[in-house]
């Protein structure tokens, strides 16, 4: 039996329980993707709060014959892409101004975190345009196939690997733009 | 020497091609230095994403998020024993009125009356009483009913 569907069908019910439950299994999935969406801390954990809410109140409306996690992940798409258009009127897809390189006299130790290659990594995806991150976190971090992916982002099969190309390549152009030369790889 | 595959390397990386466009490749890589440096490239950083720091909700923030939850589900609860309990008034107070002009006009001997004559202006008059009564109170609990879940959305 599937633990999601258990603890959606004790939810519906009106028992906390069942979302002590659900949380406690995609919690961490959640937060993750709603960060490398939203690229900001605060946002992410606000989308988060809310995510969890209107999945209480709409948990009528899923369907308990499918995976609960790919219907969790739509509800926080949806409340994060509106979040996003808000914000920031122009395309989804346009890429935020590249920020200036950190200064010779920043922080000794933000900067000897930022020598590792996985926060500096971290660090050039959080540049990137909101729907770049989103397919990279989909693809590498929750490790979704390419028909799962375009599943997910609702598009057709090519456009998803045209997406995918697509930030991988914004991604490496910035690497190799703000790190010394190699030092990226 | 095949034609350089330059623009797949990078979904050749990801896992992200099908087995033809895989195999091509595969097979142009392994004559090619060139691209056989660059697909090691993208595949250091394919690996790389895979393996950044992931992030975690703090506890407070899940605490947070638990109690949330919990607030509006008791919210939502009761707006739906009110709802029900409303029906049930409204419901109870139709079946009364009916019941009692029935009961009256039993009682006072006018219902056999009124069985076998057109209905009269008193009658007339009565029930278009009690039907402005109950569209009063139709349309008020209709506004009330309008202004909570707007009072809900602004908390």
């Amino acid at each position: 039996m599937d633990p999601d569907r258990d603890d959606a069908a004790r939810l519906r019910r009106g028992d906390t329980a069942g979302l002590a439950g659900l949380m406690g299994r995609h919690q961490d999935r959640l937060f993750r993707y709603l960060l490398r969406l939203a690229g900001d801390e605060a946002v992410a954990e606000d989308l988060f709060q809310q995510t969890w809410l209107q999945a209480a109140e709409r948990i009528g409306r899923y369907d308990r014959s499918r995976p609960f996690a790919p219907w969790l992940f739509a509800v926080a798409r949806n409340l994060a892409l509106d979040h996003l258009r808000r914000r920031r009127p122009e395309s989804l897809d346009e890429q935020p101004e590249p920020e200036a390189p950190a200064t010779p006299d920043a922080d000794p130790f933000a900067r000897a975190v930022a020598r590792q290659q996985g926060a500096r990594l971290a660090d050039a995806v959080a540049g990137l345009a909101p729907l770049d991150r989103e397919v990279l976190s989909l693809r590498f971090e929750e490790d979704l196939a390419l028909a799962e992916l375009a599943e997910r982002l609702a598009v057709p099969l090519p456009t998803a690997k045209a997406r995918l190309y697509r930030a991988l390549a914004r991604l490496r152009e910035r690497l190799l733009a703000r790190a010394p030369a190699g030092e990226w790889r | 020497m095949s034609a350089h595959v330059t623009e797949l390397l990078a979904l050749a990386a990801a896992g992200a091609l099908g087995p033809g466009e895989a195999r091509r490749v595969e097979e142009h890589v392994r004559e090619c230095a060139a691209c056989a440096a660059e697909a090691a490239e993208w595949r250091r950083l394919a690996e790389g994403l895979g393996r950044m720091p992931p992030p975690r909700p703090s506890r407070a923030l899940v605490a947070r998020t638990l109690e949330a939850v919990e607030e509006r589900l008791a919210e939502q609860s009761e707006r739906a024993w009110n709802r029900a309990a409303l029906g049930f008034a409204v419901a109870f107070a139709w079946t009364m009125a009916v019941v009692s002009w029935l009961l009256l006009d039993l009682l006072t001997g006018a219902l056999a009356l009124r069985l076998d004559r057109p209905v009269g202006p008193t009658a007339a008059w009565y029930a278009a009483y009690v039907i402005a009564g109950w569209l009063t109170a139709g349309v008020a609990a209709a506004l009330l009913g309008r202004r909570t879940p707007e009072e809900g959305r602004i908390a």
